[in-house]
């Protein structure tokens, strides 16, 4: 045991002394180190110094606190079950049977990934709230479905294309050779759906549930929404913070919605990680479909598809019709006004395309500069820098909120009221998508290639921006494609960084629904949507890429 | 004559606007061990995909010990294959793999037992039931991939590629272990390789391929000595591929008559002909050719000491390169211009155009 301390001693002061060969290099790892250190280390301990002891006594024994963190656990538990469920389920409609229109459930799937999530509880308010088309105006009921129900069908709509994301990949990654194999010697349907399929699946699935897991339980918008009296851990933070000015108490509780996804994060990182069977055996053979269920459960499947995607396109047609008619529901008539009024004449939508832009530039090129370090230099603190950049994906956005203005409200480095806060929350949410999307495209080119042109006269600069960053646009015009849509929809991040100055379409959308004013935050999510697009769109002329985020 | 086991008639393949493959007509008898043979891309994977009904032909028929299987699904043939990337469960130990076709079938526990025990020990894995894949050397793997498929005592065994992943000393140990439990077992075997030695050295029947069409059938020696095509004479070992026109029942190269043996049949209708003449049937002289030969006179442009022989490259009057292989050498290398000549009975005759050949 002493001997290899000892060994591990010795390779910690070789590293630091090759690091101190290489000057440019120390002083981008310092200054990584001082950003982390300012912009996470320091906000996160703040937060954890404000509440003082009584205010965690009163956290513990208060009972609408209980009450609301048992509401946290129950309503993610069940809506990220279901959304899994729906995922695997599409997911595995999609890359194993021949059914039609495969790729209109692709697109179908995707499509409410362009709005902020709190869109599936803007719609459900106008079909089944107490005004709501279908409660109201067709059956005449003056009930409404608020409350653990509606959250938990607004939660599953609102969180299935992030599992049916996730799952297809898992499920692409399985080598077609697998189940060829098991085919050959005997196995069909079910027997083989469960020896084989599933049981590769499971790691990935699990990690998937455990993402699903963390934004439904961050999940701000909809329990604020369709939750009625139904509270949970971030909305009585925010009611906390906002309602009642005691900012204290809003940290002790988001402190408390940090426990569980900072567990759920060792879990996926130190468990799941290495059970992973991501081991690609085979090149998948052209023209081979793995086609392995007979034609009834083909068109169970499609039933079951069609099902879904006719939720999510009611979902976007309400929100249009709403968007578009005088008022919906009793005036039919065409209008543009709620459109103006919700989109032109604001500069929301404006602030927040600045915001998610300078955040998707900022995650993207930091991406790479962290993956670059971690990946292709070694150095003390490897592993931490590691471990920091991805941690932000374990945190809710409230609690990254309410972190940043508790330390940046004042001092020397006072950024509340500013652009910069928003960006900066936005920033650290989307860190680590950047730098997952840059480690994963760094991994796949060999080191080999790197040598290659050294050995033929070109210097470290001249290799990385003629070789290296040409071979890693396609990821990194994902991860930056990926961060400014998720930068627009973000909602539970910025809900305390915005200032009347630096408003947000997102937070908008929300405060509009919340108040009543229905029309205007369809209309503004429409807005929010058209933006998405048109920027995806130029993105991709100026790029000219094959990127198409329909293909994910 | 033994008994057929499969039989391919008229199989055709697209893949889209694509003709992968082309007309095959193929028989294979009882406890064959036959090849498939070609550079990539000439449709053997495909051929032997169909055998295992990963594809359905789109026109013609298969037959497995007399059952037309060709829209049999690949779970209910007993056709156990052999992957070139071993495929293996990484979810299951080497027993449960090896085990896992007679449980689908609901084996009886002590039969599966014997069985995988069995598999296990004439593949030399005994002791190693409970590691998993990736607990296990190349080697290894590709043991248990051969043992997953054995245990099932296929009507057809089939093999894709399974040594390609192999170094080069392992290759030849598993290719002989292969071949005596090939024979011990007394299976019926199709095995796909792009390795012409391999094919040799393995095989009672190989099936040559290129685009998709066969282009011979025959056991080595055949394949060997009496190629049917310039490719299967150019892609077996080295050749000397000459264009002659006919001249009576002899052909003619450049001014040179070369007779043709009294056994060969001249089809005048086949419109091209090329003799086929490997490296070491020529010799090179610096004086004239013995009684009875054909000598060509040639330019040495360039030689390759390879220890055992010389390969010397020549060119002649037409400028057509010409390859000749000397046995035992010594340390004196021939220069400049020579003759060379052959026994006209050493020249195949090759009629007419390769099927794939526009």
């Amino acid at each position: 045991m002493s001997s290899s301390t000892g060994h591990e001693r010795t390779g910690w002061q070789r590293e630091l002394k090759l690091l101190l060969r290489e000057p440019p290099l120390l002083c981008s790892i310092v200054t990584v180190f001082l950003l982390f250190g300012i912009f996470i280390l320091y906000p996160f301990a703040k937060i954890l110094m404000v509440p003082t002891a009584d205010d965690w006594q009163r956290a513990v024994t208060g009972a609408e606190f209980l009450s609301a963190f048992g509401h946290t656990m129950y309503s993610s538990l069940i809506a990220t079950a279901t959304a899994i469920v729906f995922g695997f389920i599409y997911a595995y409609a999609i890359n194993y049977t021949d059914m039609p229109g495969k790729r209109f459930f692709q697109i179908v799937a995707l499509l409410p990934t362009m709005a902020p999530s709190v869109v599936s509880g803007l719609a459900f308010i106008m079909l089944f709230g107490r005004r709501g088309f279908v409660t109201w105006n067709l059956l005449g009921l003056k009930t409404d479905l608020y409350g653990a129900f509606g959250l938990w069908v607004v939660q599953t709509i609102a969180f299935f294309p992030l599992a049916y994301i996730t799952i297809s990949g898992v499920l692409k990654s399985i080598s077609p050779n697998l189940e060829l194999a098991a085919q050959n010697l005997g196995a069909r349907g079910w027997y083989l759906f469960r020896t084989v399929t599933l049981k590769l699946a499971t790691p990935g699935i699990a990690s998937a549930f455990l993402l699903v897991a963390i934004n439904s339980l961050a999940d701000f918008g909809n329990p604020m929404l369709v939750g009625g009296n139904y509270h949970v851990l971030a909305t009585e933070a925010y009611a906390q913070v906002v309602g009642l000015w005691d900012l204290p108490m809003g940290a002790t509780l988001s402190v408390f919605l940090v426990i569980p996804t900072i567990l759920v994060f060792f879990v996926q990182r130190y468990y799941l990680e290495k059970h992973s069977y991501v081991t690609v055996t085979g090149k998948p053979v052209a023209g081979l479909i793995r086609v392995t269920v007979g034609p009834f459960a083909k068109w169970c499947f499609f039933g079951f598809c069609s099902l879904l995607a006719t939720a999510i396109l009611l979902i976007i047609a309400v929100i249009c019709l709403f968007a578009f008619t005088e008022a919906f529901g009793y005036d039919y008539s065409f209008t543009m006004e709620h459109f103006i009024e919700g989109v032109m004449r604001q500069s929301v939508m404006t602030n927040s395309w600045i915001a998610a832009l300078s955040t998707a530039a900022i995650t993207t090129v930091f991406g790479i500069l962290l993956a670059f370090l971690t990946i292709r230099k070694q150095f003390p603190g490897r592993v931490l820098m590691d471990f920091m950049a991805m941690l932000p994906v374990s945190l809710p956005g409230t609690f990254i909120g309410l972190a940043l203005i508790m330390a940046f409200n004042d001092g020397p480095l006072t950024l509340t009221g500013t652009l910069w806060i928003v960006i900066l929350g936005m920033t650290l949410r989307q860190l680590p998508v950047g730098y997952r999307q840059a480690v994963a495209g760094l991994s796949q080119i060999d080191k080999s290639l790197e040598q290659a042109s050294t050995n033929l006269g070109a210097n470290s600069f001249k290799t990385f921006t003629g070789v290296i960053l040409p071979m890693l646009k396609n990821s990194l015009s994902v991860s930056f494609v990926y961060s400014f849509m998720k930068s627009m929809n973000t909602l539970s991040t910025v809900i305390f960084l915005v200032s009347p100055e630096w408003n947000l379409a997102s937070v908008n959308i929300m405060a509009l629904s919340d108040h009543g004013f229905l029309a205007t935050a369809s209309a503004t999510a429409v807005g929010m949507m058209m933006t998405i697009f048109i920027t995806f769109g130029v993105v991709k002329l100026i790029l000219k890429d094959q990127i198409n985020i329909f293909n994910l | 004559m033994a008994e057929s086991v499969l039989k391919l008639s008229g199989i055709n393949k697209y893949f889209g606007n694509n003709h992968v493959i082309h007309d095959v007509e193929l028989d294979i008898k009882k406890g064959d061990f036959v090849t498939f043979l070609g550079p990539s891309g000439c449709g053997k994977t495909t051929l032997l995909r169909m055998v295992a009904g990963f594809y359905e032909p789109d026109e013609g028929q298969i037959l497995l010990n007399g059952r037309n299987i060709e829209k049999v699904p690949p779970y209910d043939r007993n056709t156990a294959m052999v992957f070139q990337e071993y495929a293996l469960f990484p979810t299951m130990t080497v027993f449960e793999n090896v085990s896992y076709g007679l449980r689908v079938k609901n084996t009886a526990e002590a039969e599966v037992q014997q069985r995988v025990r069995q598999a296990l020990e004439l593949m030399q894995l005994v002791g190693m039931e409970s590691r998993y894949p990736n607990q296990l050397s190349g080697g290894q793997q590709q043991r248990v991939a051969v043992a997953r498929a054995l245990v099932m005592q296929p009507d057809v065994l089939l093999l894709d590629e399974p040594l390609s992943n192999l170094d080069a000393k392992l290759r030849e140990t598993v290719r002989v272990e292969l071949r005596e439990i090939q024979q011990k077992m007394q299976l019926t075997a199709i095995y796909v390789t792009h390795d012409q030695s391999e094919a040799l050295s393995m095989s009672d029947m190989i099936v040559v391929m290129r685009g998709g069409f066969i282009h011979q059938v025959g056991n080595p020696q055949e394949i060997y000595f009496q190629p049917k095509t310039a490719f299967v004479a150019d892609f077996i070992g080295t050749t000397n591929l000459l264009e002659v026109t006919l001249d009576g029942n002899d052909v003619r190269y450049m001014d040179t008559v070369i007779p043709l043996p009294s056994d060969v049949t001249v089809d005048a209708a086949a419109g091209r002909y090329r003799l086929s003449i490997r490296p070491e049937s020529l010799r090179l002289t610096k004086g004239a050719a013995q009684a009875g030969e054909v000598s060509i006179p040639a330019a040495i442009k360039g030689k390759m000491f390879l220890g055992e022989k010389v390969r010397y490259f020549l060119a002649d009057g037409s400028d057509k390169e010409w390859i000749v292989d000397a046995f035992d050498p010594g340390r004196n290398l021939l220069d400049g211009q020579v003759n060379i000549t052959f026994q006209p009975d050493k020249a195949w005759l090759i009629q007419g155009n390769d099927p794939d050949e526009v």
